[in-house]
């Protein structure tokens, strides 16, 4: 027992200074992402890294993952920043010691939407063009509209003109701080994707939502953004309109003025009528 | 009509009343060399206001933290202490009990001192004192200090009237009576005296009002001590979040402006020689019904601790524990065991009724009902909700500065000032209320 701890003792050290660097096979090196990073992947992006990663690595250019040995380190820094795009895609989904692997939790898409997060951070980054090879790259084109007899949203996907089926849609409706998902969909022979559509969702005064829609097939991918009257109109009433206990002097509730005012001038009244009388005591007999 | 009058009461009569009663009345040295005392206490005391007004607030204890001291805590016991008016006169008076009369007016007096005092309390509490008109102005109806603030006025109007009123025959009798007074003091009567003929429909007249005040005050007096519970009641802050803070607190004024009036009976009777007049039966039955009040205090005490201590909620945690066994602990239960448990089980032994014992008594509960209000008002804001960080190492805890316990010594000056100036003034002692039971008597 006590030989083993020394062994430990001894060995450990050796074994975090290996950890130091991290050898990723060449070919997984050369690993380019086919999508391209444009706003949107980088926005998915970052709402991946706030779920899954922030915890460890901190928030980006603050400098401040936990304390571990080796240190996760900031997505931000030159360490990160040196290694092409193949090795960070290798790191994050095979993992290693405190790194978790993500390739079972995440998809390939969303893993190059974490490095096309992590490239925003970097000026001097240029993203490498992909080699699709042979793969002919289809014209995606889709048409939102709404059906109002089934409360449906349809997307209808088509490429050169021709209805596209079974084509993965994406559909999703846009909020302040995030995205709520309609659902994902494959196009039925006629080009066609339904979404449902809850008209008790929140909207605007005229009932407008902004929907997001995406389409793709193999590398080919096509987005769409589009308000769209879905759902029942929102009534906005002003939240300091009114009469409240906690508003204003003016806006003082007209009871509580009322009964305040009563009781006053009731008690004052009897305070005033009994001075007079006193006044008036002399002329008493 | 009971018969509570001791054997002294025999030998008693119309001119003995007078005599008696108006001998009080008069500047002697003794209370010259009393007042001239007070008098140089409270310009040491104005002079740290004096300081205070032209340094800020800063050079009081309070902070960030605990923006309500020892100020706030004396204001809400001399609201406390002015409550007592309405018990005494209003309700033993109107229930027939007559052996209230000969100190009804003490008990008027010190609520008349203690509310006119209590307005000046609050406005050392201010950091602009020169803006106060502005709470008139833009105070908002909703707010519970806009309601204090009429409430204390309208309870001092009413206690002042019911002072007053019964004074009149007084005043009218000391005019008439005395010789040998300053010339001041001849006019006032005369102005005060508003024509007082003595007779049979005037009588009516002022019994009348009297009547109509003694029922107004007592709405407006439980309004008040409930008011000024809600200050604290309405808010969230752990510790004063509690619904039954106003007959809680009402309970508490009642032992404090007992004990108050205990200790001047006991004052009066000895320097104005009235022990014809307030006797041992007196501070028997006042020591009785500080007993009373003080087991109803206890009853509310125990719901206002022991109902939080038992769930022991995790935002209350903290405060419960600090009071039962952390930082404000010594002092919770001194104020709570010797300053209300012992004190009220020595009151139930007969011989500690007598005017001695339930003086000294009296004291310590004042002392304690002092020393509550500052539990109920300081440790509280010294548990947030949010942890107190980022502040200075002193905004961490609260302790008065030699400023701010000045100027509340100089408010409790005032007070004593006050009732000085009015047991000097007037007969303590109502001379035709005597009067009239003396005849009641010799009619039976
Ligand atoms: C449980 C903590 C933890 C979480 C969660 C975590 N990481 Fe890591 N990460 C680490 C640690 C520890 C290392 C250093 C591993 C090593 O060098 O052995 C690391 C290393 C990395 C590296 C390699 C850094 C380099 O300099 O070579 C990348 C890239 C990485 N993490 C990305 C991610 C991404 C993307 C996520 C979220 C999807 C994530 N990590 C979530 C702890 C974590």
């Amino acid at each position: 027992m006590k030989n083993f701890v020394l062994l430990l003792l001894f060995v450990l050290p050796l074994f975090v200074a290996a950890q130091d660097n991290w050898q990723v096979p060449t070919a997984e090196q050369e690993k380019l992402s086919p999508y391209v990073f444009d706003n949107d992947m980088v926005k998915d992006g970052e709402v991946l890294y706030e779920n899954f990663c922030i915890s460890c690595h901190g928030t980006v250019t603050k400098n401040n993952p936990i304390v571990f040995v080796p240190s996760p380190g900031d997505p931000a820094s030159e360490k990160f920043q040196s290694q092409p795009d193949g090795s960070i895609f290798y790191k994050i989904s095979n993992g290693r010691g405190g790194m978790p692997s993500f390739a079972p939790t995440l998809e390939e898409e969303e893993i190059w939407s974490l490095i096309g997060y992590f490239r925003n951070f970097n000026r001097e980054y240029v993203q490498p063009e992909f080699d699709y090879g042979d793969e002919v790259l289809s014209e995606l084109a889709m048409v939102l509209s709404y059906d109002p007899n089934v409360d449906k949203l349809v997307v209808k996907v088509t490429s050169n003109g021709e209805p596209k089926s079974g084509i993965q849609v994406g559909a999703a409706v846009k909020g302040l701080f995030g995205k709520f998902i309609l659902g994902n969909v494959g196009t039925n022979e006629k080009g066609l994707a339904w979404f449902d559509v809850d008209r008790n969702m929140p909207g605007d005064e005229e009932g407008n939502l902004t929907v997001q829609v995406r389409a793709q097939e193999g590398y080919s991918i096509k987005k769409a953004e589009e308000k769209m009257q879905l759902v029942n109109p929102t009534e906005r009433t002003n939240l300091i309109a009114g009469r409240h206990l906690w508003s204003k002097a003016i806006k003082a509730p007209i009871w509580l003025i009322v009964v305040f005012n009563l009781v006053i001038s009731c008690i004052w009244g009897i305070i005033i009528y009994i001075i007079i009388g006193l006044f008036r005591l002399k002329k008493v007999s | 009509m009971a018969k509570v009058r001791n054997e002294n009461t025999v030998l008693l009569s119309e001119e003995k009343i007078e005599r008696d009663l108006l001998s009080n009345i008069n500047w002697s040295n003794k209370f010259k060399i009393w007042f001239g005392f007070l008098t140089a206490l409270l310009v040491v005391c104005l002079w740290f206001y004096v300081l205070q007004l032209r340094k800020g607030l800063g050079v009081t204890g309070m902070n960030d933290i605990v923006s309500w001291g020892i100020y706030i805590s004396n204001f809400v016991f001399f609201i406390a202490a002015a409550l007592i008016g309405m018990l005494i006169s209003s309700v033993l008076g109107m229930i027939g009990y007559t052996w209230i009369k000969p100190i009804s007016r003490i008990a008027e007096i010190i609520a008349v001192a203690f509310a006119m005092v209590a307005g000046i309390v609050i406005i050392t509490d201010m950091g602009r004192p020169d803006r106060l008109h502005h709470v008139l102005l833009y105070g908002r109806i909703q707010s519970p200090i806009i309601w204090d603030i009429s409430v204390v006025m309208t309870y001092l109007m009413l206690s002042l009237l019911l002072l007053y009123i019964p004074l009149i025959p007084d005043i009218s009798l000391c005019k008439e009576k005395l010789t040998g007074l300053p010339k001041f003091q001849k006019k006032l009567y005369k102005v005060l005296s508003l024509g007082w003929a003595g007779n049979e429909a005037q009588y009516k007249t002022i019994k009348r009002y009297f009547k109509i005040l003694l029922i107004l005050i007592i709405p407006v007096a439980l309004a008040i001590h409930t008011v000024t519970s809600w200050l604290f009641a309405m808010t969230l802050r752990t510790g004063w979040d509690s619904p039954i803070f106003g007959p809680y607190f009402v309970s508490g004024a009642f032992v404090a402006g007992c004990a108050a009036v205990l200790i001047a009976m006991y004052f009066i009777q000895k320097n104005y020689k009235l022990q014809a007049y307030i006797t041992d039966m007196h501070f028997d039955r006042m020591a009785k019904l500080l007993v009373l009040v003080s087991l109803v205090y206890v009853y509310f005490n125990i719901n206002e601790i022991l109902v939080p201590a038992y769930k022991f909620k995790p935002s209350e945690v903290k405060h419960i524990g600090n009071l039962l066994y952390g930082h404000d602990s010594l002092l919770f239960w001194l104020v709570q065991g010797g300053g209300l448990i012992v004190p009220f089980m020595l009151l139930m032994i007969p011989k500690m009724r007598k005017p001695l014992p339930a003086m000294l008594i009296s004291v310590v509960i004042l002392v304690a009902a002092w020393f509550k209000r500052y539990v109920i008002v300081v440790p509280t804001q010294l548990e947030p909700y949010l942890p107190i960080q980022n502040v200075p190492e002193s905004f961490h805890s609260y302790m008065p500065t030699l400023p701010e316990i000045a100027i509340t010594v100089g408010t409790l000056v005032m007070v004593l000032m006050i009732i000085s100036v009015l047991t000097k003034l007037f007969p303590v002692v109502p001379v035709w209320e005597m009067k009239e039971e003396l005849l009641e008597e010799q009619h039976q």
